[in-house]
């Protein structure tokens, strides 16, 4: 029996947002079977319930492991539509340069906000950790990067985000990235005093401050 | 800012005295005051934080230099939230001029449980390392300061023994394989209390991952609160009267409830609002707090005494507070921000006028 493209597509949503992965394999695979837009499946159907365990996320009722667990689902589900995906599934996206910086190997935080800039659909250039600062500079220059993003939860390594905007100055390509920092010691006021564009206190405001900052570039 | 100076009341009582008033439940003639000074100890003694992180009389003698410097109230023997997974089998990458971070989380695979002992303070890890340290400071100024020594509790042991981003989804998916690994760290941190007791020490838990920003308070009454109140009921049962205290970095206001189940006697609390802190535990609890550490690295000495007033404001009649940083002092905090912060115990914290 052929079930309706709407309620795979809840089923899709609910499987990652109610963290129940084989309910996402299966559905996911039904939209296979059938057919149906693997595109909109992905988009409509596992985003949507990524971006309601945001929602969730913010309002603190999800916490890190739903989050994640979340995000298992989606990445579960995209790995099965993706092959699925035609040519003119193809669009302009939002590009990132993300990682943590040198000296630091934390990176719960930078993980939890590439799977959110995942899911707002951005193009995510994951660096890692404890990442050489001219990496970004480098990166973001070979994919033409929107966005920059510098996590770090320590103060011995704060100064380094500084570092990487003295850097993009130098090369005089300052004004071609936004860049947004965060983690455990940084605040609005470090992001002023070193002139970052923005600054996020979780990897849901990460998606806001980035959205304002890039909406703001396009007016 | 010439009142800065000029303005500072004279200690005329002791940090011992002053810290044994709160235990005892009399006025000190000031709020006491902990700045958390751990890698810091190095810069103040003039040696790197490497060689304060692997050689126990440098790490003792360290934070003799820096009570001499500062005056704080509290010594604190410290490196790392992994020192105990250190000793039972993760490896650490060590630094010149930082604190050492895992480099490799001893459990691979589930089985590996088998394998997590509780460790031996004799031979293990850096385990001697902090006992010297914590004997030599103890030697040293132990009758002017109260010296404590600082390790993880079971949830940060366990997420140093197995990595925090499986640990965290095993909460969910595989919570009784979790519940095992969290009791053999209790037994570890049950032995640890034992050690630095017996070294006339108090024993100091940070549980750094128990933090609101990455558990809930559902999750944290079911996987941190049970263990940490079998360390704080063994504090209480052979700590001859010591305090059970609990240090949480980060966010940790939706926890608080399930922090108080755990029966600590005193919380430190990092980026919170410590007067909601006292509203919501004060009965209960001493709150230590809150200067932001990155200020402390940042900011100017009135911009800290300036934050330390507003904190002090807080808490109003200053019953059970004592003020301090929320979290670890920067290793290259300037020297006068620490002053800065210690004063601002001395003109706004006072009890005797």
């Amino acid at each position: 029996m052929t079930r309706e493209r709407g309620d795979i597509l809840k089923d899709l949503m609910d499987g990652v947002f109610l963290m129940n992965e084989e309910l996402v394999i299966k559905a996911a695979n039904e939209i296979v079977a059938n057919n149906y837009d693997a595109y909109d499946a992905i988009n409509n159907g596992l985003i949507a319930g990524m971006n309601q365990a945001g929602v969730l996320f913010d309002k603190e009722e999800y916490f890190v492991p739903e989050l994640l667990i979340c995000s298992d689902a989606m990445y579960a589900g995209i790995e099965i539509l993706r092959p699925h995906l035609k040519k003119s599934d193809k669009r302009e996206q939002v590009k990132v340069v993300i990682g943590v910086v040198e000296g630091d190997t934390h990176d719960i935080g930078k993980n939890l906000v590439k799977i959110m800039m995942d899911a707002a659909g951005f193009e995510v250039h994951d660096l890692g950790r404890n990442v050489p600062l001219a990496s970004f500079v480098e990166k973001a220059k070979e994919v033409n990067a929107d966005l920059i993003c510098l996590s770090t939860l320590m103060t011995t390594t704060m100064d380094g985000m500084a570092t990487v905007i003295e850097m993009l100055k130098e090369e005089g390509i300052r004004d071609s990235y936004k860049v947004i920092i965060g983690g455990g010691p940084i605040s609005q006021a470090f992001a002023n005093k070193i002139g970052a564009d923005g600054y996020a206190d979780n990897a849901a405001g990460a998606i806001k401050v980035s959205r304002s900052l890039l909406a703001k570039a396009a007016a | 800012m010439t009142t800065t100076t000029a303005a500072i009341p004279k200690d005329t009582q002791g940090s011992l005295e002053r810290v044994m008033c709160y235990l005892k439940g009399e006025k000190p003639q000031r709020v006491a005051c902990f700045p958390l000074i751990l890698n810091h100890a190095a810069r103040v003694h003039g040696i790197s934080v490497g060689t304060y992180n692997r050689n126990g009389k440098a790490m003792g003698q360290s934070h003799v230099s820096a009570f001499r410097r500062y005056g704080n109230d509290l010594i604190l023997i410290f490196s790392t939230t992994s020192t105990l997974a250190e000793a039972m089998g993760t490896k650490m990458n060590f630094f010149e001029e930082d604190a050492p971070q895992i480099a490799e989380s001893f459990i691979k695979q589930h089985s590996d449980l088998s394998k997590v002992k509780v460790p031996d303070f004799n031979k293990d890890g850096r385990l001697p390392v902090y006992m010297e340290a914590t004997e030599v400071a103890v030697k040293e100024v132990g009758s002017e300061v109260c010296v404590s020594t600082v390790f993880g509790g079971p949830f940060t042991t366990a997420a140093a023994l197995y990595p925090v981003e499986k640990i965290t989804r095993e909460l969910i998916t595989n919570p009784k394989w979790v519940h095992e690994l969290l009791e053999v760290c209790t037994q570890a941190g049950i032995k640890f209390i034992d050690e630095i007791l017996a070294r006339k020490a108090l024993p100091i838990i940070v549980e750094p991952i128990g933090s609101a920003s990455l558990v809930s308070p559902r999750h944290f009454r079911e996987f941190v609160t049970p263990y940490l109140k079998r360390l704080s009921d063994h504090v209480h049962k052979v700590g001859g009267g010591m305090p059970a205290v609990l240090h949480i970095c980060g966010k940790t206001t939706p926890n608080w409830q399930p922090m108080l189940e755990s029966e600590f006697d005193i919380w430190s609390l990092d980026a919170v609002d410590l007067g909601q802190a006292k509203a919501a535990a004060g009965h209960r609890v001493a709150l230590v707090g809150n200067v932001v550490p990155a200020n402390l690295l940042k900011n100017s000495p009135e911009e800290i005494d300036a934050e330390a007033r507003v904190i002090c404001g807080k808490m109003g009649d200053k019953a059970g507070f004592i003020l301090g940083s929320g979290c670890e002092v920067p290793i290259n905090t300037p020297p006068e921000n620490v002053d800065a912060l210690i004063n601002a115990a001395r003109k706004y914290g006072r009890y005797d006028n």
